[in-house]
Formats: structure tokens, sequence, C-alpha cells
């Protein structure tokens, strides 16, 4: 039974802490699981830990010096503590980072080929590309431009293509919508929302805009303070109150006779 | 004025231009891969002639087996220096690992002093000095072969940056963290661009210790192979070769009218004056890139 649950989830986290410098604790105790084939969100404030814990997955922490200090990382079943971020790219995970952090100097066909695996025939490498510029066709115009002139929805629809090329069986996004235009992050979730059917990647979504994010995906994470607060189906936390009024920017009517004069912040109980 | 003369001087200085392109080389191949000024170059450069020359004068061996044999020890030498020293700096601010390139050279040059001592040997790669007339200009031998080794390092070195591996190499000089998150191998890749420097060091260090006997004055090359490279623009090959022949005849040309006037010694202010004007007016050199900045 507990195998079966397991083979489920392409990958869980389970009670996770992360500790920054060997002084900061980032997260603490952070249990996430994305289940085969679908789409999940993380979901909450700046500074919540959302960043922290794809890069825990992700084995970019080393990068800024952090590390897990507790709890354990397994995908397709396999314990990924300890092994190093790159090659936690060959087995499946690709993190497409916050900022879009393109390859500014190289054209996007350069960014594309920067990332093919080792050992990517140059044709399979093409008829990657080609399925890359049909997702984005935006980009397929410009295709030999130096990347770092590309629009910034144009940027972070490369940073997406980069992570294709990888051929990653979970996808993981921070904050792809930040600094888009609305029509620019709906077409880019359209687009990823295409992508999880059609090549079948679980995907792990960071997102402030939340309104966004629970359009598309089935799950989600609330955190805060490092903390999972809350955990449920996209149509249950739409319907929460407290999300509603926090993240999703709605609530009651306001009433002008009764309003607050400091601004009201949730105190999650955990 | 004597344009014969003229010509003579354009011409031989575009030649030692060409080799100080030979050696500028090597700090791009470093900077574009891992943007990272490498002012250890010099101390590899002069690594590079001595261990040619314990291969070919103290083991005996042929000049045609010392090279490419030194080439490869310098290879392995290049990926152990990243391994040793500059892994655990990977992603830390540019001035530290700037400042341990800086006592690497140092470190090389002592300890080729503590083996090799400090009398000039001679690399005798067996090139005639009897002088080449093309016309009525005079032009030396192994600068002509230098230029051509800096020209074919050149044309190899533009064509290895299409390939995948050289695409990965500038994916890395331009962010590494981006780099990491695709799987490239960062580490693997600054310590390749170490272990070429490292055989185009073998290449200068041949040439140079030809023209002026291997001891340690080699490792001063750094000065005029630095200035190139950024009058080049750091990051680009082509550059360091254009830059290297504007060099070469600058100083060759201008040292002559100069020299009576101040009496000698105007080589160095010429190119000390190149480097500084360089930064300030224009510092990403001729065909740098720029760092991109969107509105």
């Amino acid at each position: 039974m507990q195998e079966k649950v397991e083979a489920e989830h392409i990958l869980s986290m389970n009670s996770v802490e992360v500790l920054y410098d060997n002084v900061m604790l980032a997260i603490k105790g952070v249990s996430v699981k994305v289940p085969k084939g679908e789409m999940i969100a993380l979901l909450g404030s700046n500074g919540a830990g959302k960043s922290t814990t794809l890069k825990a997955i992700s084995g970019l922490l080393k990068a800024e010096r952090g590390r897990i200090s507790r709890g354990e990382v397994t995908f397709q079943g396999t314990d990924i503590t300890e092994v190093l971020a790159q090659n936690r790219v060959g087995m499946g995970i690709c993190h497409v980072i916050e900022g879009r952090r393109v390859f500014e100097h190289l054209t996007p066909d350069e960014n594309l080929t920067a990332a093919a695996p080792r050992g990517m025939s140059r044709s399979a490498l093409n008829a990657e590309n080609e399925k890359i510029y049909d997702y984005f066709p935006r980009l397929a115009e410009r295709r030999n431009s130096q990347a770092g002139y590309l629009s910034g929805g144009e940027q972070q629809m490369l940073a997406i293509g980069r992570a294709l090329v990888t051929q990653p069986k979970l996808l993981m996004l921070d904050e792809p919508s930040l600094g888009l235009a609305p029509f620019l992050v709906e077409e880019i979730f359209g687009i990823l929302q295409k992508i999880n059917q059609e090549e079948g990647v679980s995907v792990l979504l960071v997102e402030q805009n939340a309104l966004a994010a629970l359009e598309i995906v089935s799950q989600g994470y609330l955190i805060e303070n490092g903390r999972v607060v809350m955990h449920g189906t996209a149509e249950a936390l739409k319907s929460n109150s407290d999300i509603q009024e926090f993240y999703l920017g709605g609530g009651e009517e306001t009433d002008f006779h009764n309003v607050k004069h400091y601004s009201r912040r949730k105190r999650w109980l955990s | 004025m004597d344009w014969v003369f003229l010509s003579e001087l354009a011409i031989n200085g575009a030649l030692t231009g060409l080799l100080y392109s030979l050696f500028a080389i090597g700090l791009v191949l470093i900077y574009k891969a891992s943007s990272v000024p490498n002012l250890a170059q010099g101390g590899l450069t002069m690594v590079g002639a001595y261990v040619v020359l314990a291969l070919s004068h103290d083991a005996g061996l042929p000049l045609w087996l010392a090279i490419p044999l030194a080439a490869v020890i310098m290879f392995g030498l290049g990926f152990g220096i990243e391994r040793v020293a500059l892994r655990r700096l990977a992603g830390r601010p540019v001035v530290m690992i700037l400042m341990l390139t800086l006592g690497l050279d140092i470190f090389l040059r002592g300890i080729t002093l503590a083996i090799w001592g400090g009398t000039s040997r001679s690399v005798d790669l067996g090139v005639s000095y009897e002088p080449l007339f093309l016309g009525d200009i005079f032009v030396s031998r192994i600068h002509l072969v230098g230029a051509g080794v800096a020209l074919a390092l050149f044309v190899a070195f533009m064509l290895f940056f299409r390939t995948r591996t050289g695409i990965k190499l500038r994916a890395i000089a331009d962010d590494y963290m981006a780099s990491w998150s695709v799987g490239i191998s960062v580490e693997r890749g600054v310590g390749l661009s170490w272990a070429l420097a490292s055989v185009v060091a073998v290449a200068a260090g041949v040439i140079w210790g030809e023209i002026q006997g291997v001891d340690q004055a080699l490792s001063l090359l750094l000065l005029k192979g630095l200035t190139v490279a950024v009058l080049g623009g750091l990051d680009s090959i082509l550059g360091a070769v254009i830059a290297g022949i504007i060099l070469g005849v600058v100083e060759n040309v201008g040292a002559d009218f100069l020299d009576p006037l101040v009496g000698g010694g105007s080589r160095e202010l010429i190119v000390a004056a190149v480097l500084i004007l360089t930064v300030m007016i224009r510092p990403h050199g001729l065909f740098g890139r720029h760092d991109i900045e969107r509105v």
C-alpha cells in the first residue's frame, strides 16, 4: 500500500529544513508532494520560503551556501538529498530560476544548445528546438538575435524553453509571471498547461500571482514563515475566505464606514 | 620621410603585435568562459616554456615530441588549478578570484625559480636567424612563425566557440547560476578553459622563449598581453588579434619617433598609455561585449 502511494508521486519532500550559512533557518519542516503528471502551485508572500523550497529540490541551494539540515527529498522513489544539482538535471528535475536569467550574450538558439544534455545528437536537438519554437512562436522570429535584447515575456519563454531542452520530468518555475503584463502571464500559463498535457511533464509552480496560478493547477500549498500552513485542491483554496482576502485581493465588500486604519495581517497558527 | 623604413617598422610591429595576441588569446579564453581576468597567464606561459625545456634539453626528447607532450602536461595542470584552487571560489566575488590568480602567478614564478634557477636559457627551435627580405623590407623569421601560430590558434578557437562545448563555456561566463540550473557542469567548464589557456601558454612560451630566452622575464609578458586583451575587449578573440596588431604597430612606430626625443624607454610608456586610455575611454574595448541593460 505504502509503495503504491510513493509511486504515484514523482516528487515528495518530507519535513525539510534548510539552513543558509549554517545559521539562518529558511524553511522549517516543509512537506510537499507532486503527483505524477499534475501541476502544483506553491503560494505565499515574499520571503515565505517558496524559492528556498524549489532550490532544495533542484540542489541549487549549494550555490548560495545553503543546505538541507533535516528531512529528505525523494524523486521517483530515489533519495536525492545528497545528489549534485547538475546530476539532478540529468535525472529529470529542471528549475527555471527567478528573474528569467537567460544567457544574455547568446542567441535563443545558443541558449537552447547550451542546455542540451550530454550525448544528445544534433538531429535530436534540432527536433527539440523546433518543438519549443512551436510552443513559443514569438521566440522563433528572434532566434538569432541576442537574448539580452528580447522583451521580458520572450525571455521568460526562452527560460522555459531552455529548461525543456534538458528533457525534464518535473519542471519547476519560480515566479514566471514576475514583471509581465497580464495578457502575457495568461499566454505563458496557457502554454505551460499545454506542455503539461502534451508532454506529461509534472509542474511545480511558485507564484505570488495566486489568482492566475490557481486557474491552471490542481492543488496548491500555502507557505508562510517557512511552513506549509494550508494545502488543498485549487477549488478549495479559491473558495477559502482567508486566501481570498489575503492572496486573491477579493474578500467581503468594503464598507468604508468600517475601514480599519491599519493593514490587517493574517497570523497563521501552526 | 622614408616610407620603406616606416613600413618595415609597421610590419615588424604588426608581427610582434600578433605575438602579444598569441599571449592574450590565453587570457581571453579564461575570461570568455568564467568572466575572470587571469593574472597568472604570465606565470603559466613561463612554466609552459620551462616544461618544454625540461622535456627537450633535460630529458633529451626531440622538440616535435617535447612541445605536444608539454601541451598535454599543461592541459592537465590547467584542470588541476581549477580543481585545487578555483572550485571553492565558484560564485564568489570576482575580486577574490582575481587575487587568487595573482597569488598563483607569484607562486608559479617562485617555483620555477626554485627548480630551474634564474639563468636565461634558450629554446632553440631551429628557425634560422638569416634575415628574410620581402622586397626591400626586412622581417624576422621567428616573428613570422609566431604570427602564423597566433593566427592558427585564432581560427581554431573561433570555430571552437561555435561548437556545443564552446557555447556551454560562453553560457557559464554569462551566468553561473543559470548554467547550474540547466545541468551545465560549471566546474568542468572553468577547468576546461584553464586547460586550453595553459596549452596556449605553451605556444606563447615557446615562441617568446625563442625570442628573448626563457627566464623570469617571460612572465612579465602579462603586462603587454593584458593591454592587448583589454584593448580588444577581454572576451573577444578577434579583438585580441586586432588589438595585438594595433598595439604592435603603435608601439614600434611610436617608439621610433619618441625615443630620440625622450632618450629611450618610450615603448613601455606607449603600452601604459594605451591601457589607461582604453579603460578610460572605451572600457569594453574594441570588440568586448557590453552588459545589456534594457529599459
